[in-house]
């Protein structure tokens, strides 16, 4: 393991200690715990925002809490679910009487400590909590039948989420709306990755696993998850085309639609190498007819150290298309 | 009998927890991350730790501050679970000041209860459950023929151990285990283990 911290058991903490430290205007904590994290401008009236997720994955997914995206979030440590009472903690301090939606990723852990979390809420608080559960990686099981729960993991699209709900919210829509405008953008965002090296978690002190020096692993999710197909490395075109070709067929995406791309690196990719995938993706979306409106670029959701890119599409109606167009402002996300 | 034996049976799980500890990590890490035994003998001590000097008497208060200790202490997987069944026992007695075997059996079919709820699993997925609704059933029978508390106990005791035994059959269909398809049918499934880990406590303190 080679990292810059202190002591792994202090990892997480002191991350949050250097958060707070940089952007007082943005972020606080409440319930005197660094883990509950919550908005320094919170709005009266507004619908509160929370998620959550294990630490590990930098901006996601405390960077979206600040004006125009999130009002709160409850960190766990590094790829651990944060706790019932943490999530509590925050969703005490962001309701303002409107109630309170909560968005993360479709994970075991998370979604048994949000479930606890809700019916504390409504048990021992009289806060309204509705609940969209984003799962956008096509990599990690198939497409689920109607009225089955979906087994797919949330990975990077959920920044897609985060935005057009929070914008959503900002317009002082009422919980449910906000609920159905995050479901409707979850029902339209896909994503796949591709991860080159894999990650260390600080306590453990070594890899969960390998990937040859000559090879990928496509399909990888953001916590070191088996993928779909592992082989050797391939031109940069290559491994564009063929994440996309999934991502593509799944919704599907069609000639005449419009979309955001989010390309997103894993944590030790360079930028470089995710521009050159943009431009890829550019060429492969136009020869589908396919109008992109806005690309985003850079690391949105992260595996600590992993090498690799993940794209994620969000298909865009004009409602949509204007809650992406909204300002926010944000640690990490700032337009 | 009072708060002061819900009190013992806390004790009596935490103390079984941790004795087994090894035994779950190395249940758990033929398919899981091995972390069970940790959590398990974490939550349970935080659990019995957050109530053993309690002044209330409220039996269903008291098992809903231990499950709330417990998903504090525990976040994951296994240890929200484990901490859902308490708080769901504890709303369902709530009020309670004395406990009969009537009450101990819908104390834990409503722990059965708010574990499947949380983990929306059913009878037969190769979990906890698999484990423990056998030994529920034990002790709805035993009440309902108004058998002695300790007979009681005992054969709750084996039911949930021979539900244990018996997952080595089942197919899993959550977690981990899941991803292995057919090869995960020889295994014998960790959280029944705990069911049973359980119910041994459980006649241990009425001993």
């Amino acid at each position: 393991m080679k990292k810059i911290i202190n002591k792994p058991e202090n990892y997480v903490k002191e991350m949050l200690e250097g958060l707070y430290i940089a952007h007082p205007d943005l972020i606080t904590y409440t319930a005197d715990d660094l883990h509950c994290l919550v908005t320094a401008n919170k709005r009266e009236g507004k619908v509160g925002l929370a998620t959550g997720g294990g630490s590990g994955h930098l901006p996601l997914f405390l960077g979206y809490v600040g004006k125009g995206m999130l009002d709160g979030c409850s960190v766990g440590d590094v790829f651990q679910s944060p706790s019932a009472e943490q999530m509590l903690a925050v969703t005490k301090a962001i309701d303002s009487g409107a109630g309170v939606l909560y968005i993360y990723g479709n994970y075991n852990g998370d979604i048994f400590n949000f479930d606890m979390a809700a019916e504390m809420a409504d048990f021992e608080e009289n806060i309204q909590v509705l609940s969209v559960v984003a799962g956008d990686d096509v990599a990690s099981a198939g497409p689920s039948a109607p009225g089955e729960k979906s087994t797919r993991r949330g990975v990077a699209g959920i920044f897609f989420v985060f935005k057009c709900a929070g914008a959503a919210a900002d317009k002082m829509l009422p919980l449910e709306e906000v609920k159905r405008i995050a479901e409707k953008a979850a029902a339209n965002v896909r994503t796949m990755g591709v991860a080159l090296t894999p990650c260390t978690v600080p306590r453990v002190g070594k890899p969960g696993f390998s990937i040859g020096e000559d090879e990928m692993e496509i399909g990888m999710g953001i916590h070191g998850e088996a993928g779909i197909r592992h082989g050797k490395i391939e031109p940069a075109d290559q491994i564009t085309d063929e994440m996309l070709d999934k991502i593509i067929t799944d919704l599907p995406y069609t000639a005449g639609n419009e979309v955001d791309v989010l390309v997103n690196g894993l944590g030790a990719t360079p930028l470089d190498e995710q521009y050159i995938v943009t431009r890829r993706i550019s060429m492969y979306l136009a020869e589908k007819n396919i109008k992109v409106h806005r690309f985003y670029v850079g690391e949105y959701a992260t595996a600590i150290e992993m090498a690799g890119i993940s794209i994620s599409v969000l298909k865009l109606d004009a409602e949509l298309k204007a809650l992406m167009e909204a300002p926010a402002c944000t640690p990490f996300f700032r337009q | 009998m009072d708060k002061g034996y819900i009190i013992k049976l806390l004790e009596n799980l935490k103390d079984i927890m941790m004795t087994n500890k090894d035994y779950l990590i190395q249940l758990d890490s033929v398919v899981g991350d091995g972390d069970l035994g940790l959590t398990m003998s974490d939550g349970f001590l935080a659990a019995y730790n957050a109530v053993k000097d309690t002044d209330d008497n409220d039996i269903g208060k008291i098992l809903y501050a231990a499950g709330k200790a417990m998903s504090t202490a525990v976040p994951s997987t296994m240890g929200t679970l484990m901490a859902s069944g308490f708080m769901n026992a504890g709303k369902v007695l709530k009020g309670t000041t004395e406990v009969t075997l009537t009450d101990i059996a819908n104390l834990f079919d409503a722990y059965l209860e708010g574990v499947a709820a949380r983990g929306k699993a059913k009878l037969g997925d190769k979990t906890f459950l698999d484990g423990l609704a056998p030994a529920v059933a034990s002790l709805k029978a035993s009440a309902k023929n108004q058998d002695t508390l300790e007979h009681a106990a005992s054969d709750a005791a084996y039911a949930a151990e021979e539900g244990f035994m018996h997952t080595n059959q089942l197919l899993a269909v959550h977690g981990r285990a899941a991803t292995r398809g057919e090869e995960s049918r020889k295994l014998l499934d960790p959280g029944a283990a705990v069911a049973m880990l359980m119910m041994k406590a459980f006649h241990k303190s009425v001993r």
